[in-house]
């Protein structure tokens, strides 16, 4: 057949009813002519109508092969099956709506789920050769890869013959003017070359030109697509407008396009230049990120890297630490996330089948009570293969409405859900229905239709004729009822899988919510400030600062205590530093906070031994620092110190602003019991407490010990701050509870995403058992009116139903069990303090099961206790 | 696609179209058929309907094209003509059907 045809056939199907009835009126021509010339040879009319109709031939014969002539016949077959299932869809909206509604969930769920599988995991970076993109680190030996300094920074990007672009990024923060109170703006400091290494162009103006990370450059800004719209509505002349960051006027030169820097927590975008007095090796502060040459290998990267570092070796501070280049996609994705995502994928795919399996349930139930149709087509002669298409073609109408109904179910919940999870996700990570995602839906749509209509149409149309016509007036639906109570089965044991996980899931968080963080977590409230350069540019302003602010917030009606720390509780401590001990060369790690002399108080951390930080520990006083009973512990069992109070260490300390780093001799004057300075499942960290007032920090938060209601002295505080500095905006303004809420989230998203799960896993398995249990009670009416007219109670009716459940029911525990023994393992990573065996969550998950078993069992028993033996008999009778 | 033999040999009715359209110009459905009839006699034993499928078969193949007339009885039908390509088509069904005739003829003559 020919691509002409073909076309012609098509056209043909959609103008079937215009063509027929052409065809039908020059046949009536056609007729009419033979006739006329009948009888002008004479004979009589009648005759004449006869002759034309004979030497025509078969009418109905000929229009049906003018219709297999011009279009496909199957098709039109397949139209007006699709319009019979329809209508007879119509017919049964109950039926309709719960199939439809069915797939829909488990369509749109899996959907949404593959958007976010695809845009975090498949999908390459956004941005132009994304397999070019680097970061490069400096790494000391046996721990995490460090940031390096600006000569070292300087030194990789004369590499050009490796890197096309090279820039550092740092995040910071600065205050904006808006009239009323000062906002707090989150942005980033990076080299010129930072848009050429993602390959951005600008949706308006320029990005930075060369020269503008220079010293003596003008000061110039790149906002992003959100925040110009927001911030300036969207303005095509907002180069003309300067913005004015810590008070000081930005030249803004260009705005990028929308997508991916919207999901960045940066607004905008500054040249970071390296004053002459910054340019050392001591100072591990930059981020660099990199697009290597064309051509270029990361294995041909890294070795000019190390060819690099061997020349460095005279100049580089830490005589041991390596250069390393790794892919800019390896750390986007955190290995907690990545089985996050795939755990709640896996979730979602059970529910999907037991979605599935709840269809083909439905539709055997609808095919048992079919099977006299079914029977009588099949006598009137139509083929097997016929039948089955027609069957087939029902599941395909339920599958592309459920599956058209998935999407915009995806859809919702995508919406519903993106802002709840951007916080989770690399901001690469665009979560949205393209093409991808709507081919997924589309092979979800075919497994579907060959999971829940290929096998009941086989089931309903090869069970025999005879059989089904024999037995169709009769209770009892044979074979195809044991099909459904299999697929029960198998639908209670995916679900104990689930609830076996959620289980698990839920007994490690809540033993992540019992673990004491060791501070004061009620009536706290927290905040953050930066105190930019401009206007605190020496250590002493900014300890005038917060000698200042804390005098204020403990005067504000309501407030109890304040401190003021460099990091919040749960949220690290700022600075990794070395420390060593006189007379010992091998130092050791540890944590470095600077606090104030009120933070261990305010938040309840008690002393151990020796004193807290105090006021006398200004700047110009003796250097000294409290540690933690970790540290305390360490330096008891490494090196022999019982009592460390009294001893003296050296702790590389900080700078500020252009002051760099310093190694200082302090003295240990206390030691405080630990708090939890990491995250609440992580063991506790080695730390050391230096005042404030002796290491200066521009990023500092504000911890605050009420009376009452935390929020309720919000507004005091700031009004205080303002006092201080009417410029300086406040952020993150955050109760202690939300901030250790916040540091669970990793086990709080997928616990409740799996707990979802496992719960319409449940439901759905319910359904089905209602389904079979009711229809099983439906079919055996007359048996039970029998056995109620011999004497049987209603209460032995109902035990037998629900025995019945109970048998469906057990065996689905048993199989989900071995399920759940050989697969909880796979969560192990994510579960804390809990076994993936756990006894106590397995005995959850089969009591709920159990219950679910007899609530989906109740309604069918009552109804089965309820049957009129009279008028049962009578009607069968 | 059809179970019926049709009493035409097979392929050779969108030929005798073809042909019939070529020499007559433009003409409906019966004025067709009657032709048919009446150039071939009595070897051909043609039900008039069957020339509608083919109609329409050649129609999708773009050789012939149909109009909308009045026939004698003064009725609405389709007058049918040839398109060029039509008449490019004819000489490819000529040339095939002159090959496949001479091809089967010379094998009678050499299995005699």
């Amino acid at each position: 057949m020919t691509v002409r045809r073909v076309v012609a056939g098509l056209l043909a199907l959609m103008r079937k009813r215009r063509l027929d009835r052409e065809l039908e009126s020059e046949v009536l021509a056609h007729l009419e002519l033979a006739e006329r010339d009948a009888i002008e040879r004479g004979a009589s009319p009648e005759e004449a109508r006869r002759a034309a109709r004979r030497s025509f031939g078969g009418i109905e014969q000929m229009k049906e092969e003018h219709r297999d002539q011009r279009s496909f016949r199957w098709m039109e077959t397949l139209l007006r099956d699709l319009r019979f299932r329809l209508a007879s869809l119509a017919r049964d909206p109950g039926f309709a709506a719960v199939t439809i509604g069915l797939l829909a969930l488990g369509i749109g769920a899996n959907t949404a789920m593959f958007s976010i599988v695809d845009a975090v995991l498949l999908k390459p970076l956004p941005f132009p050769e994304p397999e070019r993109m680097v970061r490069v680190w400096e790494t000391p030996p046996n721990s995490l890869p460090n940031a390096t300094t600006t000569l070292t920074f300087l030194d990789w990007k004369r590499q050009d013959d490796i890197f096309e672009a090279l820039s550092v990024e740092r995040p910071i923060r600065a205050a904006m003017a808006t009239g009323g109170d000062p906002a707090r703006l989150s942005g980033k400091l990076v080299s010129a070359d930072y848009f050429k290494v993602f390959g951005v162009k600008p949706r308006i103006g320029r990005t930075f030109a060369p020269e503008e990370d220079q010293p003596g450059a003008a000061r110039v800004v790149v906002l992003s697509y959100s925040f110009w719209q927001t911030r300036y509505g969207g303005d095509p002349d907002v180069l003309k407008w300067d913005l004015a960051l810590d008070g000081e006027p930005h030249r803004i030169i260009g705005v990028l396009p929308a997508g991916s820097f919207d999901r960045d927590e940066a607004g905008f975008w500054k040249p970071l230049i390296f004053a002459p007095d910054q340019l050392n090796r001591i100072q591990h502060v930059l981020h660099v990120v990199g697009r290597l040459r064309a051509g270029v290998s990361l294995e041909q990267a890294r070795a000019k890297m190390n060819m690099l570092r061997a020349s460095l070796a005279g100049v580089i501070e830490g005589k041991d630490w390596g250069f390393a280049v790794e892919p800019f996609a390896q750390r986007l994705v955190g290995d907690t996330l990545r089985r996050s995502i795939y755990l709640a994928f896996g979730g979602v795919l059970v529910v999907l089948l037991i979605a599935c399996a709840n269809v083909a349930n439905l539709v055997l139930a609808k095919g048992a009570t079919r099977r006299k149709e079914m029977a009588l087509r099949a006598a009137l002669g139509a083929s097997r293969g016929r039948l089955i298409g027609q069957l087939l073609t029902e599941s395909l109408v339920l599958c592309l409405l459920g599956g058209a109904a998935g999407v915009a179910v995806a859809y919702l919940l995508l919406d519903a859900a993106a802002p709840l999870m951007a916080a989770s996700l690399p901001f690469t990570a665009d979560l949205s229905l393209d093409l991808r995602v709507l081919g997924f839906a589309a092979a979800a749509v075919m497994a579907v239709l060959i999971l829940a209509g290929l096998l009941p149409s086989l089931q309903t149309s090869f069970s025999k004729l005879s059989d089904s016509l024999n037995q169709a007036a009769r209770g009892s639906s044979g074979s195809s009822a044991a099909v459904r109570r299999t697929i029960v089965i198998g639908e209670v044991a995916a679900s104990v899988v689930l609830i076996c996980g959620a289980a698990l899931l839920f007994k490690s968080l809540a033993n992540l919510q019992q673990v004491d963080a060791g501070v004061r977590i009620d009536h706290v409230i927290t905040m953050s400030a930066d105190l930019p350069s401009t206007a605190y540019p020496s250590p002493e302003s900014a300890a005038r600062f917060y000698e200042a602010v804390v005098q204020r917030l403990r005067a504000v009606p309501g407030v109890e205590q304040a401190g003021i720390s460099h990091r919040l509780p749960l949220q690290g401590e700022g600075w990794g530093e070395g420390m060593s001990l006189p007379g010992v060369t091998r130092g050791f790690g540890v944590g470095l906070k600077p606090v104030d002399p009120w933070y261990f108080s305010t938040l309840q951390i008690p002393l151990v031994s020796g004193r807290g930080i105090e006021d006398r520990d200004r700047a110009g006083a003796p250097p000294v620092v409290v540690i933690n009973q970790e540290l305390a512990r360490h330096l008891s069992s490494e090196f022999g110190i019982a009592n460390p109070v009294g001893r003296t260490v050296g702790i590389d300390v900080p700078g500020y602003g252009p002051i760099p780093e310093s190694v200082v001799n302090v003295q240990i004057v206390g030691v405080i019991r630990s708090e939890r300075t990491g995250g609440l499942h992580r063991p506790q960290r080695r730390a050391a407490y230096m005042p404030l007032a002796q290491a200066p920090q521009q990023d500092i938060k504000l911890v605050v010990h009420t009376q009452s209601e935390p929020l309720a002295v919000v507004s005091g505080i700031r009004e205080a701050v303002r006092q201080v500095d009417p410029n300086l905006p406040l952020g993150d303004v955050r109760t202690m509870e939300q901030v250790k809420q916040q540091s669970m989230l990793w086990a709080k998203q997928p616990t409740w995403v799996v707990g979802a799960f496992a719960g319409v896993a449940a439901l759905l398995a319910a359904l089905g058992l209602y389904g079979v249990l009711a229809h099983a009670v439906a079919q055996q009416r007359r048996e039970i009116g029998i056995r109620m007219a011999l004497g049987a109670q209603p209460g032995d009716v109902v035990a037998q139903v629900l025995r019945n459940a109970m048998t469906l029911v057990m065996a689905g525990l048993v199989l989900g069990l071995l399920g759940a023994f050989a697969l909880t393992r796979v969560i192990k990573n994510l579960l804390f303090n809990v076994s993936p065996l756990d006894p106590l969550a397995f005995t959850v998950a089969c009591v709920s099961i159990a219950l679910v078993g007899l609530l989906a069992g109740f309604v069918p028993a009552k109804r089965a206790a309820g049957v009129d033996p009279v008028t049962t008999l009578r009607d069968e009778g | 696609m059809s179970k019926r033999q049709t009493e035409v040999p097979y392929g050779t009715l969108d030929l005798l179209v073809l042909k019939t359209l070529e020499t007559m110009g433009t003409m409906h459905g019966y004025a067709i058929a009657r032709r048919i009839e009446q150039v071939c006699g009595d070897a051909l034993q043609l039900s008039q309907g069957s020339v509608y499928p083919a109609l329409m078969r050649l129609q999708q193949e773009g050789w012939i094209c149909a109009d909308w007339g009045i026939s004698e009885t003064n009725r609405k039908v389709k007058f049918y003509s040839l398109t060029k390509a039509g008449r490019k088509q004819l000489l490819v069904e000529v040339a095939n059907w002159e090959k496949a005739t001479a091809l089967v003829a010379r094998f009678l003559e050499e299995s005699a």
